[in-house]
């Protein structure tokens, strides 16, 4: 009886291993290259120079977005703070901390390696080039931090919570009624728009989207949805 | 299917206008045909048939098909790159992330400095633009809004030289210490012809602490007959305001020659008033009369034009003086002039004069004769024309004591002065007069320092060269043209550290040491200049913080102003009138001021060569220019149009690159000089202009091969550039030197002419009326009611748009309720300047693309400046003297835009505020939009000009390999605002959108505040319209704040009546550009008003030059 597998295909189970192999290394080195935070646009988490915990600072400390943050109504960057901002109170608070090393750097001139650089944070929220984003013109106008930059107050790590895909922008332009808050609760991590609306019963609204619409009107909230808005 | 071209309507019968761009045009060459046919010469290919186009489209798509898949391949998008936010570790004061800082400042000229608001981020200069605030504010000039680019310059002089090779600063200082501690040292110092207190008063220490120091002045092209005829630091400075009659005898004090703040000439141009708040008013106009050769941007605006050699411009003084009775001060040793016609003309010009006797104005060119300018006097004496109050003021500037080149030469000669310190602008080894032997003696110096921004001759003659500190690098002080004191702030510190300022410079001499401190000066405290500044102006506007402060923000100090000067006619003075006309054989050269270059000083500024010469619509080279009867009567007149050969299946210059234009061997003054001749329109008869500056530095690749020589002297802008025209030059011959010889030559050299690019199409572009009635037109009230009607727009039946201005949801297009923007250009007022053409450069990041590339055509000027001439077939007056009508053309924003139609990626759409919106990033480069734009207003990035250095020989056809310009100085420059595009991307005017977007989200700001100032909740706070809309006129494009004649009006059409925008709509002057194809645009014109005089032998041949392009 001849052979039924001719003679060739002896070495076939190896190569089916090696090929298979050879797949599950890429697929594994593909996953760990591209599915984890550092290459997500939601979720990109990289690591800072200093740990900066978002949480103690707003939650426990109670600190201001603009404490930091101080130009964010002024201009369209929402600037990161200046070496002095930090030292301001950590020349006196948890002075001694290595996690601050970085900012004694830069900031504490009888601090041995002192070089007056700034710290270079790592970028986390990045808009194109192309895109002319401005920070002053929605928190203005009622748009919270938090609808963009999530729940910032709960991050220990500062991470990416929203795509700022083109897509996601537009969904608000074209319906800002879902996001618009009182120009006080603006910075009001803790704001919750039921309550807001069972304290306020003079405003004769009941359900938060009532509240955004009421909002939209009064403040002749009119975001434009063509290219020149945001690219020009 | 084959393109379908829209034909224009014939020209109506009858029209006796006739109106060209170029001398191509008015020949009707094949190669004007194939600009005004396309809007990209060959590039941009048709497809010729049926088959043809379904090929291309599915090879189209097969390509796109492969890219894309290709493009999942590619692993450089998958991943982030990390970047870094940097803040400062100590916020400097007043400096915002993002957020532009305005500073007060002021270009310091010879004519007076150019008060200046500087626009800065994060410390870094961007933009320019005029002080509004300040009394002798009048726009800027292209020269003006071109010198941040020089802050930049890659070519800037940033190492200090000994004999032209880097030497070290400490040996400098050494050397400069020797010269401070002598003080008997026979130093010489040559400054410029500006005006700045602080180094007057140095001067005069200078003066106490060397006691054989002497002072002399030296620019160029600054003309010194004014101040002989006057007396010494005298000038006149005319008030244009108060002036209803203006003569320029070769004056182009619009352009290149300034006397005074020319803001208020323009606005008396526009029959309506300033910002159009009355009705028209013909007799509220000015009337200029212009005489001059060759045609200039004053010339361009004149209602009277009489073109004469310069030779003949006295004659037609001393004719006006003779008119008027002049008999004070000088003898007229002049025959009365030949020509009948000129005789008519000068009588009713007299006429004018005399009824209008002080209330008129004769100004001198400063470059002219000692006999005209004296002659101008005794005539502006006799008709009470000086005075306060009245058009010229006489005052005493504070440059006295100081001596001409020619002293200095014979100081030199005498050993007077053995040590030389240069510190004027000009380059006198470059651009003295050539008899003088300025370098012969320039080279007996013992030491001579050369400061300058430029390692030009003068730096590689002299022992040192210092850098020299930028304006907005410096602090210095300033006069304007009226002498109000001017402050100059530094923007940044020095980019280089050996840069010093003059006033540094001039210090270090006066401390005892001779220690020259720079920038910061000593670690922590502020440039000496800064205390010398101060101290100067302490004596002027008091000593304490409050004043100093308000200077710094006003950047001028109210009340301040020079003296008024009572100049005495000097009577001794009686200058020969030379009157010999000029003939074919023996012709007369004009060594005229350059437009771009200035004396060529300019000549490594990028934007300013690339701006096509208002005249002839050249770009990066100077030629000599001549009438067009006087190239034929030399012969060379079919040469330089050059039809096309019939057989020639495409143009024999290809892509235009390859045009040429034949060389003339010119003699003159016992010099020859080989140089390009081309045809220009409105000039004197045997009359040779050659614009002086350029010819400075050759390299390996010039054309002619005339390198290497002196290559070090530029940078790559402006080296390989046009003739120098200096060498012809003497002193007495300064600026026209009479018995000139032509001899052709075979040599051709490559133009790139801009003049043809870009041509449009069409009836009644644009449109001219005259105050002055006649039978066929009507009065001036029938004319402005016409205006609309020109062209065939009276019979013309309306376009209907087939397209509905509603989206789906039946919301109108132009939905915004708050701004609806718009802006209108008033031809009577615009002299075609280039301002707003390189202020818009400056403000929307417009790369330069170089000579080879602008004759192709694909220069990226967003604003097109285009210039038409147009002659009355009947003119029987003179008529080789057709009008200069200059047209600014942008993106006119049209309602129903041909171009968004087309485009397959939406890349180009409106805006609901009635934008035609350009996203850069969407674009793809089809080139269909600007195909289909019937102003052809829209330019496409052949190439990466930004990335790649477009000036590197070959560079930007290497692809990849190209030499990358990325994170050199020019960058720096750019506005953060606005995307810097790249290859392959269409792009366009978009009415400065990142203003409007500025302005917009900074009236929204506004919300916030008056909710806090309330102190009521946001949810009661009442919202309207008027807390949304912008204030009223609150916002300027680049191209409105540059422009010194006030011609360009924007604002938001809601605002109505309230705005200057919506006066301007509504007035009888206002027409749309091919308003009958339908597009509705938003940019529209104001027609041109001519206000002739009725006893004038050619005032019925002025005001009908509306122009028709067919």
């Amino acid at each position: 009886m001849a052979n039924i597998f001719p003679r060739w295909s002896n070495l076939l189970p190896l190569k089916i291993a090696v090929c298979a192999g050879a797949t599950a290394a890429g697929v594994a080195l593909a996953f760990a290259y591209y599915a984890t935070p550092k290459a997500q646009v939601v979720g990109y988490q990289p690591a800072q120079p200093i740990p900066f915990s978002h949480k103690i600072h707003v939650d426990q400390v109670g600190l201001d977005c603009r404490y930091c943050h101080s130009f964010v109504d002024v201009t369209g960057h929402s600037n990161v703070p200046t070496g002095s901002t930090c030292w301001n109170c950590h020349q006196h608070v948890q002075r001694d901390s290595p996690k601050l090393a970085p900012l004694h750097k830069s900031m504490d001139v009888t601090y041995p390696g002192y070089d007056g650089k700034p710290i270079e944070w790592v970028r986390v929220h990045k808009a194109p080039d192309y895109v002319y984003f401005n920070h002053s013109a929605h928190v203005n106008r009622g748009i919270s931090c938090q609808s963009c930059h999530g729940n910032v107050n709960k991050m220990e790590v500062i991470y990416q919570a929203e795509s700022h895909s083109m897509g996601w922008c537009l969904d608000c332009h074209r319906a800002p009624e879902k996001n618009l808050r009182p120009l006080e609760e603006v910075y009001n991590f803790a704001y919750n728009a039921e309550t807001f609306i069972s304290n306020n019963p003079q405003l004769g609204v009941k359900t938060t989207e009532e509240l955004g619409l009421k909002l939209k009107e009064q403040f002749m909230v009119n975001p434009k949805a063509t290219c020149a808005t945001c690219h020009r | 299917m084959s393109k379908r071209i829209l034909h224009h309507p014939e020209v109506p019968a009858g029209e006796t206008t006739v109106a060209w761009r170029s001398v191509g045009q008015l020949e009707d060459t094949a190669d004007f045909r194939q600009w005004l046919d396309r809007e990209f010469p060959q590039g941009a290919a048709e497809m010729a048939n049926e088959e043809d186009a379904e090929t291309s489209r599915r090879s189209f798509l097969k390509l796109m098909g492969a890219s894309t898949a290709l493009a999942g391949f590619g692993m450089a998008a998958c991943r982030r790159p990390e970047s870094y936010i940097v803040p400062y570790t100590k916020a400097p004061e007043w400096v915002i992330p993002g957020k532009a800082t305005y500073y007060a400042s002021a270009m310091p000229r010879a004519h007076g400095a150019t008060p200046l608001v500087v626009t800065t981020f994060e410390g870094r200069p961007t933009k320019l633009a005029p002080n509004h605030l300040h009394p002798d504010s009048e726009g800027t000039d292209a020269f003006a809004q071109a010198s941040v680019l020089d802050l930049y310059s890659p070519s800037r002089s940033r190492k200090i030289l000994k004999g032209g090779n880097a030497a070290a600063r400490a040996d400098f200082e050494a050397a400069l210490a020797t010269i401070a501690t002598d003080k008997s040292a026979k130093v010489g110092f040559l400054f410029g012809a500006d005006d700045s207190p602080t180094r007057a008063r140095l001067t005069q220490e200078l003066a106490t602490k060397f006691s054989s120091a002497k002072f002399y002045q030296y620019e160029a092209l600054t003309g010194e007959s004014s101040a002989v005829a006057l007396g010494e630091g005298v000038k006149l400075v005319a008030n244009f305001a108060k002036a209803d009659r203006i003569v320029s005898l070769d004056c182009d004090f619009a352009g290149t020659d300034s006397q005074g703040p020319v803001t208020a000439f323009f606005d008396r141009r526009k029959p309506e008033g300033k910002s159009y708040e009355g009705k028209p008013d013909a007799s509220k106009m000015n009337r200029l009369y212009s005489v001059e050769a060759a045609f200039t941007l004053t010339g361009g605006m004149a209602d009277h034009r009489l073109r004469v050699s310069p030779s003949q411009v006295t004659a037609v003084a001393a004719q006006i003086a003779r008119g008027l009775g002049v008999k004070a001060g000088v003898a007229i040793v002049s025959p009365e002039l030949s020509d009948p016609k000129h005789v008519a003309w000068v009588n009713g010009l007299v006429d004018d004069l005399k009824a209008n006797a002080g209330k008129s104005l004769v100004l001198a060119g400063s470059r002219q004769s000692l006999a005209l300018h004296l002659l101008a006097h005794a005539i502006n004496q006799s008709l009470g024309n000086i005075g306060e109050g009245k058009p010229l003021l006489a005052v005493q500037t504070g440059t006295k004591g100081l001596g001409n080149l020619a002293a200095l030469k014979n100081d030199i000669d005498a050993k007077a002065v053995d040590t030389l310190i240069v510190l004027t602008p000009s380059n006198p080894l470059y651009d003295a007069p050539a008899d003088l032997k300025f370098g012969e003696s320039y080279a007996k110096l013992k030491t001579s320092i050369h400061f300058g921004t430029r390692t030009d001759a003068t730096a590689h003659a002299s022992t040192w060269h210092l850098p020299a500190a930028h304006y907005l690098e410096s602090w210095s002080d300033a006069r304007s043209a009226s002498g109000t004191y001017t402050v100059v702030q530094p923007m940044i510190l020095p980019l280089y550290k050996d840069c010093v300022s003059e006033l540094e410079l001039l210090l270090a001499l006066l401390s005892n040491d001779g220690k020259l401190l720079n920038g910061e000066g000593e670690k922590g405290a502020a440039s000496p200049a800064y205390t010398a500044v101060r101290a100067t102006f302490s004596t002027l506007g008091g000593a304490g913080d409050t004043a100093w402060k308000k200077l710094l923000r006003d950047g001028f100090l109210a009340g301040s102003s020079y003296p008024i000067a009572n100049p005495k006619l000097r009577g001794d003075l009686s200058a020969p009138i030379v009157a010999t006309p000029p003939t074919k054989d023996s012709l007369e050269v004009i060594f005229a001021t350059d437009s771009s270059i200035f004396d060529g000083r300019w000549i490594d500024n990028g934007w300013l060569q690339e701006a096509p010469d208002p005249i002839s619509k050249l770009t990066w080279d100077n030629v000599a220019l001549v009438a067009p009867s006087t190239a034929k009567e030399l012969g060379i007149y079919d040469q330089i149009i050059q039809l096309e050969t019939d057989f020639a299946s495409r143009s024999p210059d290809d892509e235009a690159q390859n045009r040429t234009s034949p060389m003339i061997r010119l003699a003159v003054n016992g010099q020859t000089l080989e140089i390009p001749i081309l045809v220009s329109f409105g000039q004197a008869e045997n009359t040779i202009v050659i614009p002086l500056g350029y010819g400075q530095g050759f390299d390996k690749h010039d054309e002619l091969k005339r390198g290497p020589k002196n290559e070090s002297h530029v940078g790559l802008v402006g080296v390989n550039r046009g003739f120098n025209a200096y060498p012809l030059r003497t002193a007495a011959t300064a600026y026209f030197a009479t018995g000139a010889k032509v001899a052709p030559t075979t040599l051709r050299y490559s133009v790139a002419l801009t003049q043809e690019h870009n041509a449009m199409y069409g009836r009644a572009l644009a449109r001219e009326v005259s105050t002055l009635g006649d039978e066929e037109k009507g009065s001036f009230a029938a004319q402005l009611a016409n205006v609309p009607k020109q062209g065939n727009d009276s019979h013309a039946p309306p376009t209907v748009s087939l397209y509905q201005p509603k989206d789906r949801a039946g919301k109108p297009l132009l939905s915004d309720p708050l701004h609806q923007w718009g802006m209108s250009i008033d031809l009577s007022s615009c002299m075609g300047c280039n301002s707003c053409l390189v202020a818009c450069q400056s403000e929307n990041n417009i790369p330069i693309v170089g000579k080879r590339q602008v004759a192709m055509g694909r220069e990226m000027h967003w604003i097109r400046m285009d210039r038409y001439f147009a002659a009355q077939k009947d003119n029987t007056f003179d008529e080789g003297n057709p009008e200069m009508v200059p047209q600014p053309v942008a993106c006119v924003q049209c309602e129903s835009a041909p171009c968004e139609t087309v485009c397959p990626v939406n890349a180009t759409i409106h805006t609901e505020d009635g934008l035609n919106a350009m996203a850069y990033n969407r674009c793809i480069g089809t080139r269909y939009c600007a195909n289909n734009c019937p102003y052809k207003a829209r330019r496409f990035n052949y190439f990466d000009y930004n990335k790649r250095n477009p000036l590197i020989a070959h560079n930007l056809y290497k692809g990849p390999f190209g030499e990358k310009q990325v994170g050199e100085a020019p960058h720096l420059q750019k506005n953060p605002n606005v995307t810097v595009r790249m290859r392959g991307v269409m792009e366009k005017c978009t009415y400065c959108v990142q203003r409007l977007k500025d302005s917009v989200i900074r009236q929204k700001q506004g919300q916030k505040q008056e909710a806090l100032v309330a102190g009521k909740a946001s949810t009661e706070m009442q919202v309207n319209v008027n807390t949304l809309r912008i204030p009223v006129d609150s916002v300027k494009t680049a191209c409105q704040d540059a422009c010194p004649a006030g011609a360009i009006t924007f604002g938001n059409l809601l605002d109505e009546e309230k705005s200057a925008l919506g006066r301007s709509k509504r007035i009888d002057r206002n027409y749309d550009l091919l308003n009958y194809i339908g597009t509705r645009p938003r940019t529209s014109y104001l027609a041109r008003v001519k206000n002739p005089n009725p006893a004038m032998p050619d005032a019925k041949f002025v005001g009908k030059a509306t122009i028709h392009m067919a």
